[in-house]
């Protein structure tokens, strides 16, 4: 059994959905649950998943960022050195969109070269009526950038769980490539 | 004290674990057993003498360690620790860090090794002796 630990970034433009999001990821009642409320504008979610198949688990300590400039500095602060990382746009604004790559360098420029498993969230999927980003052109951008790509909504309940399980999933493989890698040098 | 005293030092505590990897593996002298963190720094362990002894020098097998603080203590509980000495180590691909660190004759009852930052997600501690 291996309990690992996992800093989650979660990043994205002002109002796409991160905090309705790692709301729905954590009042799920099925799991051990924390929530602290830190500084202004930064919220911290803990919450234990069981990887499929095996005996591990990975506690994701999710950071929610207001995503407003003034405390983006502040919160920046808080990532340390991050685990994993999930980028938030809306389905619905082209903007929030393009603004994925802007947060994508933010989030690395705090990893000092450490590849980081990510994935990317289209949210607000219930108003597909008024789409404005077609799954295909994110799907094709999140591959480019080694990112997985997730789509939810937060509002109807709708898949909110598969990015994290998708980051912990990640994050898990990562650590047995690690732990091989260890043990073949010794 | 005893040169037994340094030599039979014990890892008696570590934060975040892998079952199959115990903390155990730092203190029984050899480096190809090893304890893991599994996320997030920072990350600790702490090693116990059967008595307070002197430490001159410690020797530390690892592996992904960017810096790392070792604290004492002189309490029979491991509790009141104080900071040493801070250190950088040097990267290093395919093969183990091996790194001596010189510390002024202190006196210890436990010691206190806080890995501060990694140059991987992951550390791996493979053996700490004391001299
Ligand atoms: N229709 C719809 N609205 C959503 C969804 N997720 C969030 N919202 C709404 O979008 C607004 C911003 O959400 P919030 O979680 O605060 O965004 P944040 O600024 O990224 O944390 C709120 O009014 C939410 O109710 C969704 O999946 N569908
Ligand atoms: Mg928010």
């Amino acid at each position: 059994m291996v309990k690992l630990r996992a800093r989650c970034i979660l990043v994205g433009d002002a109002a796409v959905g991160k905090s309705s999001l790692s709301q729905m990821f954590r009042s799920d009642g099925t799991h051990f649950q924390k929530n602290y409320s830190m500084s202004a504008g930064v919220e911290l979610s803990v919450k234990s998943v069981i990887i499929p198949e095996t005996k591990d688990s990975v506690e994701l300590y999710v950071l929610d960022c207001a995503g407003h400039e003034t405390f983006v500095e502040a919160c920046e602060k808080m990532w340390g050195q991050p685990s994993v990382v999930c980028l938030v746009f809306d389905i619905t604004n082209e903007a929030s969109f393009s603004g994925c790559s802007h947060w994508l360098e933010r989030v690395r420029s705090h990893c000092h070269g450490l590849q980081i498993p990510g994935v990317l969230v289209g949210n607000k999927s219930d108003l597909s009526t008024r789409r404005k980003v077609e799954a295909a052109v994110a799907m094709e951008w999140a591959q480019s950038q080694g990112l997985e790509y997730h789509e939810t909504s937060a509002k109807e309940m709708e898949n909110c769980d598969a990015p994290f399980l998708s980051l912990a999933k990640a994050f898990h493989a990562l650590y047995q490539d690690r732990l091989q890698i260890i043990q073949s040098l010794v | 004290m005893t040169h037994t005293a340094l030599s039979s030092a014990q890892v008696v505590l570590a934060s975040s674990g892998d079952e199959n990897h115990p903390p155990e593996n730092i203190s029984d002298g050899n480096t190809e057993t090893f304890w893991i963190s599994t996320g997030m720094f920072p990350q600790e362990f702490i090693m116990r003498f059967p008595e307070e002894v002197t430490i001159s020098a410690l020797t530390m097998h690892s592996y992904n360690v960017k810096s790392c603080r070792i604290e004492r203590s002189t309490s029979e509980e491991a509790e009141k620790f104080e900071a040493v000495e801070e250190k950088e180590f040097e990267h290093t691909d395919g093969h183990l860090q091996t790194n001596d660190i010189s510390v002024p004759g202190i006196s210890a009852t436990h010691l206190r090794f806080v890995i501060l930052s990694g140059y991987d997600h992951f550390v791996s501690i493979h053996k700490v002796s004391v001299q």
